[in-house]
Formats: C-alpha cells, sequence, structure tokens
C-alpha cells in the first residue's frame, strides 16, 4: 500500500516538475513584448457537435402567395419582442457586479475636438439590436472546452444574440436555440459573463444607452488578416542593414538559438507565420459621445481591433484606473422618457456649438 | 432585413443630399450684404450647380477607398460637417484661391491668429478635410496647414476666389518668392455673382535647382519652361509610363516592318466597328 | 546651382543626393546632428557668419530624442565657436495651425537664455508662447527675452 502510495506521490511529484519546467523553458524564452503565450489559444475550427447555423438552399419552389405568407408569419410573430419577465431594477450597483457587454459593429473613425482645442480621433462603434436570448446561472454553465478547471466566483452566462434575420436561412437546430425567449433568430450570437444579479430575463433589448457616456469600456475584436508575414513586421526585428557588404540577409530573423546542452529551437521561438486574424482586447477607452437614433458609440483612439464593418464586443473596461465613479445603469439601461439624439461628454465640443474661443488668459 | 423593435428606425437610401440649408459663401457682393439668408434658389438653379458641388465641397465626396465606407457613419459624419457649416461660413474656394484664417489662440493678444495665404493644397475627405496656406512674411516663406472643422477656426475669408492651371501648388516652394508674396492686410476682391470661378493662366518662374521635387516630371501647367539638360526630360518620359515595359505587343510592333504594323492598326480598326 | 544666389535666398547648400538604388523614405527635414541652420537674428557672430557662407552646423540637441522640434534648444558650432541657439521656425512638416518655414531658423541665445542679438527678422511662430505657459523646459530655455526681442508672429 505504501509502495502504492510512494509511486503516486513520485507521480504527481514528476508532473509538478515538468509543469515548472516547462513554466521555465516558456518564460526564458519570453520578451516583454510578446503576451500570445497567456493569450488563449486561438479556436481555428468550430467543433464538431456545433449547431450548424446555415441551411442549403435548394431552390425552392414557393408561389410568390406562399413567400409573402411566410414573410407576413415571420413579421407577426416577431413583431413585437419583450422581456419574458420584469428586469429587477431594485439591485444597488457596486464595482464587484459585473455586467453584461454587448454585440457591435465597427463601421469607421473620425475625429472630434475637445473643449480645450485638442483633437481626438474617435472610432464609431454601432450597437446592432442586442436581444437576451438565454441565461444559464454559474451552477448550470458546464462548457466541454474549459481553460481552466477551478473557477473562483463563478459567473453566470448571458448569451446575447445581434443582427435579426430571416429564419428561412437558417437550420432548425440554429432556430431551436431562439425558441424559448421568443426572440427572432439572430445572425450571431456571443456568450458575456455576469454576476448572478446582473441577470436579464430572455426577449430584453440592449441598446447604445447601456454604456454611459464619458464610461471606459474595452473593446474585443478579431484583428485585420495579414497573411503569412515575416518576423520583421509579424515580430517587430531589426532586420540587417541594407548595404555594407551584407549579403542575401535582410530580413531575416538572423540566430533562432544558443548551442551547448539545450542546444535547439526551443518552442515559441520567433519565426514567420500566419498574423491577424486573432481575437485581441483594446483596454480603457473613453466613450466621448452617444447616439441614440442610431444606437452608436464614439470611442476614444483608432486601434481598435478588426477592420470597418466587423463584429466588436464592447465589455465594462476592467483597468483599475479607469473604474466608473458614478453608479451604472444596473443591469441595464431601461428606456423610459423621451432622449435627446446626441449625448456628449462635459470635455467634448459638439459640432453644433459656437467655435472655441479662449476668454480669460491663465 | 427584418426590423422587429420599434427603436430601430428603417434607414433610407441617400439619394440626394439636401444642400438648401447650407450657406455657400463666396466673396460676391450680394453675399456680403445678406450673410445669414437663405440662399433663395429656383429648382432649376438648384440643379445646375448641384452638379458642381463636387467640386465646391470636396470633402463630401465619399470615402475613395471603398473598405472603409458605412453607410450610418456617412450619414453622422455629413451631419456634423452640416452642424459646423451652420456655424461659421466655410466659403468654396480652390486651389490658387487666396484665404484669411482667423483662429483662437490663447496665448496671443486679443486671443485670435490671423494668416493670409494662398491655398496650395487641398485634401482629406469627411471631417478629416485640410488645406495649406502659402505667403512669403518679410521674404520668408511659410506655409500654414489647417483643418477645416476644427473648431477652433473662428472665420475663414475668401479674398480671392480662382482657380490656377494645376491642382497643387507646390511647386511655388521652388518658384521665386515674388509668386508667394500676398498683402497680409489685402482686401477681398468681389465678383459678380453668378460669373464662373476665375482661372488664372499664370506660369510661376522656378528658382535654379535643387528643388523639393522632381516638377519636370508633373507635367505641370502653371509653370514657365524649364531649362534643364536634356537627361532630365529623357529620363521624366521613361518614367512617366512605367507600365508600357510591360506592353508586349507595342514593344513587338516597333520591331516589325511598317506594312505588317499597319496590318494591327488595320484589324484592331476592324475590330471596333464590329 | 549659384551658391551666391542662394545665399541671398537664405538657403543651405545643396545635400548630397545618395545613389543608392533601393526605396528611400522622403526628405524629412529634421534637426540633428550635423543638421546647417540659418541664424535669423542680427548678432555679430551670424551675421558674419551667414554673410561668409559658413552656417551653423547643429551638434546637440538637447532633447530626448535627438531630433528638433520649435522651440528646442540646440548647441551648434559657428565660426569655430561653440554657441546655443533656439530653433524658431523649422522645414519639417508641423502639426496644424503651426507654421511650417522655408528655412530651418536659429536665434543664437547664451547659456542664460538671453538672446545674443537685439532684433529677429523673420517672422516667429506664437507656438513659443504656449510652449512657454504649458510646459517646463529644464535647460535654459526662456522664451519671454526671445518674445520680446521678436518683431512679427505668425
Amino acid at each position: 500500500m505504501s509502495q502504492v502510495l510512494c509511486n503516486i506521490l513520485h507521480k504527481t511529484a514528476l508532473i509538478q516538475l515538468e509543469e515548472k519546467f516547462r513554466h521555465l523553458i516558456i518564460s526564458n524564452n519570453q520578451l516583454i513584448r510578446n503576451k500570445s503565450i497567456n493569450l488563449p489559444r486561438p479556436r481555428l475550427r468550430n467543433p464538431t457537435w456545433l449547431t450548424k447555423k446555415h441551411r442549403s438552399l435548394e431552390p425552392n419552389f414557393l408561389t410568390q402567395e406562399n413567400k409573402e405568407f411566410l414573410k407576413e408569419v415571420v413579421s407577426d410573430k416577431y413583431q413585437n419582442i419583450q422581456p419574458q419577465s420584469v428586469i429587477n431594477t431594485n439591485i444597488e450597483w457596486n464595482s464587484k457586479l459585473k455586467r453584461t457587454g454587448l454585440i457591435c459593429k465597427k463601421i469607421g473613425v473620425y475625429p472630434m475636438w475637445l473643449q480645450n482645442g485638442k483633437k481626438i480621433s474617435t472610432t464609431l462603434i454601432q450597437v446592432l439590436d442586442n436581444h437576451v436570448v438565454k441565461y444559464i446561472s454559474p451552477e448550470e454553465h458546464n462548457p466541454p472546452r474549459k481553460r481552466i478547471e477551478k473557477i473562483i466566483n463563478k459567473k453566470g452566462c448571458l448569451i446575447i444574440g445581434a443582427e435579426a434575420a430571416d429564419p428561412f436561412l437558417f437550420t432548425k437546430e440554429y432556430c431551436g436555440i431562439f425558441k424559448g425567449s421568443g426572440v427572432i433568430p439572430k445572425k450571431f450570437l456571443a456568450r458575456f459573463f455576469v454576476s448572478p444579479e446582473a441577470v436579464l430575463p430572455p426577449g430584453t433589448l440592449l441598446t447604445a444607452m447601456h454604456f454611459p457616456v464619458g464610461h471606459y469600456v474595452d473593446i474585443r475584436g478579431k484583428t485585420t488578416d495579414r497573411g503569412f508575414q515575416g518576423v520583421m513586421k509579424r515580430h517587430g526585428f531589426k532586420g540587417m542593414p541594407a548595404s555594407h557588404g551584407v549579403t542575401k540577409t535582410h530580413r531575416r530573423p538572423g540566430n533562432i538559438g544558443g548551442g551547448g546542452e539545450k542546444g535547439r529551437v526551443w518552442p515559441g521561438t520567433k519565426m514567420p507565420g500566419h498574423m491577424g486574424n486573432r481575437y485581441r482586447i483594446s483596454r480603457g477607452l473613453k466613450i466621448w459621445r452617444i447616439n441614440t437614433k442610431y444606437n452608436v458609440l464614439w470611442v476614444s483612439g483608432q486601434a481598435i481591433p478588426g477592420e470597418t464593418n466587423s463584429l466588436v464586443y464592447v465589455y465594462d473596461s476592467l483597468v483599475p484606473s479607469k473604474k466608473p465613479t458614478e453608479p451604472l445603469p444596473f443591469p441595464t439601461f431601461l428606456h423610459g422618457d423621451e432622449l435627446p439624439e446626441d449625448i456628449y461628454d462635459k470635455e467634448v465640443h459638439s459640432f453644433e456649438g459656437p467655435s472655441i474661443l479662449f476668454d480669460e488668459s491663465k | 432585413m427584418i426590423n422587429t423593435t420599434k427603436n430601430f428606425v428603417k434607414l433610407k437610401t441617400f439619394k440626394v443630399f439636401n444642400f438648401r440649408n447650407v450657406y455657400r459663401s463666396c466673396s460676391t457682393e450680394a453675399s456680403l450684404n445678406n450673410t445669414n439668408e437663405e440662399e433663395n434658389a429656383t429648382q432649376e438653379g438648384f440643379k445646375k450647380s448641384f452638379a458642381e458641388y463636387r467640386h465646391i465641397y470636396p470633402e463630401f465626396l465619399p470615402d475613395p477607398e471603398v473598405k472603409l465606407r458605412n453607410v450610418i457613419r456617412e450619414k453622422l459624419e455629413r451631419k456634423d460637417m452640416i452642424a459646423r457649416r451652420s456655424q461659421i461660413a466655410i466659403p468654396e474656394f480652390y486651389v490658387g484661391s487666396i484665404l484669411s484664417v482667423t483662429t483662437s489662440d490663447p496665448h496671443s493678444p486679443g486671443k485670435s491668429e490671423t494668416f493670409v495665404g494662398i491655398c496650395i493644397k487641398r485634401e482629406g475627405c469627411g471631417l478629416r478635410a485640410k488645406f495649406i496656406l502659402r505667403n512669403v512674411i518679410d521674404h520668408e516663406g511659410i506655409e500654414v496647414l489647417y483643418e477645416m472643422y476644427d473648431p477652433t477656426i473662428q472665420k475663414i475669408k475668401v479674398l480671392r476666389l480662382e482657380k490656377r492651371l494645376d491642382d497643387e501648388l507646390l511647386y511655388l516652394r521652388d518658384a521665386l518668392p515674388e509668386y508667394s508674396t500676398f498683402d497680409p492686410n489685402m482686401e477681398p476682391e468681389l465678383l459678380v455673382e453668378g460669373a464662373p470661378v476665375p482661372v488664372n493662366s499664370l506660369k510661376v518662374k522656378l528658382k535654379p535647382r535643387p528643388w523639393v521635387d522632381r516638377w519636370e516630371r508633373k507635367n505641370l501647367q502653371g509653370v514657365q519652361d524649364i531649362d534643364l539638360p536634356e537627361r532630365f526630360w529623357v529620363k521624366a518620359a521613361k518614367v512617366a509610363t512605367p507600365w508600357e515595359k510591360y506592353d508586349l505587343m507595342k514593344i513587338y510592333k516597333k520591331t516589325i516592318p511598317a506594312e505588317e504594323q499597319r496590318k494591327y492598326t488595320m484589324k484592331s480598326n476592324h475590330n471596333c466597328k464590329s | 546651382m549659384n551658391i551666391a544666389s542662394l545665399r541671398h535666398i537664405g538657403l543651405s547648400s545643396q545635400q548630397y543626393i545618395s545613389k543608392c538604388y533601393f526605396h528611400q523614405t522622403a526628405s524629412l527635414g529634421e534637426i540633428r546632428k550635423m543638421a546647417r541652420l540659418r541664424v535669423v537674428d542680427n548678432s555679430e557672430i551670424g551675421k558674419r557668419a551667414m554673410a561668409e557662407g559658413k552656417p551653423p552646423k547643429c551638434i546637440h540637441v538637447y532633447n530626448k530624442t535627438g531630433v528638433g522640434k520649435i522651440g528646442d534648444v540646440v548647441l551648434v558650432a559657428i565660426k569655430g565657436e561653440k554657441k546655443k541657439g533656439i530653433l524658431v521656425g523649422l522645414k519639417q512638416k508641423q502639426n496644424p495651425k503651426v507654421p511650417k518655414y522655408d528655412c530651418n531658423n536659429l536665434v543664437l541665445i547664451d547659456d542664460n537664455g538671453t538672446p545674443l542679438g537685439t532684433r529677429i527678422h523673420v517672422p516667429i511662430p506664437t507656438i513659443l508662447r504656449t510652449i512657454l505657459k504649458e510646459k517646463t523646459q529644464n535647460k535654459g530655455a526662456d522664451y519671454t527675452k526671445l518674445l520680446g526681442i521678436a518683431s512679427r508672429f505668425v
């Protein structure tokens, strides 16, 4: 018995040693710039059990009448999507609670000016028609692929859909996801982890007002696909001089490792390869302006991952210095009175206002 | 796409951009008299000038890069541009016009700075529209870049509205200083209402080389005869049509006898007819 | 290319054109070490240097980067002496509303920041006032005296 125990302990000790060794290898090779080892591995293919989304559209021989009838049926069914239960607004917001994010689209970049005359670059993020589809409580939520086995303070999972589409184009199984909520099948689905107090009933509409003006957000998007790139563009290597006798080596990586006992190429060595088309997050971006008619947020900066007209996920910022000082609309903003079309942050200059004049001298 | 919720307005196709409320100010007597009244344009007159709007308001044209285009972004951007134009009059001007721009400066006496100069370049689309003014003050050539929709700009006044033979006048940097000198206290020159914009066919004399750029390669209309050795013109001709080196038929045609060359041209004519 | 005519205009002489056949960026016109500048005040040493055709050469830029901006103090070699100066106009591309000059202008100052000349015959950018009021310079860049002797602003 003790022999068996000894073996088990020995094995576990070995496993632990291996883990530590692996970490050492990775940390030896890691430069401050390269954080991709700590990032989640890119999921390049969907698992086979994932619900098939698009239906193969065979030539349908529906008559014009029937087509119109189908359209009528769909529009009647989904004319008025209401939340299935009353949203609980009695909860007092505190900084520990986590609200949902939104599925948005990056629609462009243009400049705005502040009251002190400084120019800022702002990205326009259009909040698509986000509807809550489902809520999975932390006890129920058990995804087949987990990054970490044990999670402290497990959060509930809110599934949100964006951009309504014709259910005729989707498979029955995909439409089944939306059946219980009464929401029209959406083109895009996303998971947002929320604290159980921030639960929203299925059918709730989320708009740009979910984020107050002046609030800081993190935006996650898929970076522009740059294809197969060399080491200079991909990792920022300096290359070699263009002249002065350098033979046939101008953009190559140079040395890829040392010698000695561990004389091999370490795993994680920076080399040419595919660049882009990965999820990255821009953190701590301020919202300068909101348009309530088109549900557009003006967010600082122009370095949001992704190209124009690409999908983007917006969350409340986790940056400690950019935490909100005033209470946020919790669990989400409830539309009551009529809102002004444009809401500006106090520091930003509205184009409808007069030119900036400096009256008092400092 | 089926819009099911009340909060989402169905987007109308944005066919014709309504400029009726935009104040088109050029230095005309009429505009000086009635500064803030709407132009009472008849339907016909409106249609005629609408065709010219892409020249008068080039920054309202859509982004040349198709990847960056988005209907809602363009709509919001143009709305902001119109809002700014309702605050100050951004007049019609072209490269070659003389402008006076007053900006607010926190550390200047009187809190504002005025600069007068000839517009040598105009670029950018949407709110990023920019223009460069050039002037020679105290024998020192000075250029200032202004962003058209910058809210610190208090006033943009056109002192002389005219066009030049070129789209960009960057060669004025290498021209004799007299061609870039304009009086900072210049009075606005008035034009007859409704007259076409005058084209100044001035031919500028350049200083001897070295230059900022290779002006002999740019086919400049507004420059006097450039006196350079033959090799410059030979190289300019070579560099002017870089696609010709891939035109194999053209190279081949030069090698065959004249009769067969004619055959090729006759064939191409025949194809055109059919 | 007539050197006398260039001197009259106040331009520095032709830069060496490289004959390399690989891609180069356009000329940025930055002020770094070895850049030649044009003295625009009426100091004796400055006038003599410009008249002789030996413009001051920048030998150090008092900056974290070696690139001089408007208002930066630079150390120049002029007529065999080392003198400090303030960059007052640059050929480099500038931010909006900041004027760009046709020559790289310099005003000679001594170690305390007092200009050596009594007049500046060229317009000075008003951005110097903003730099004076908003930023703190630690290496003897007192623009007040310089702004005092300026005759014209842009």
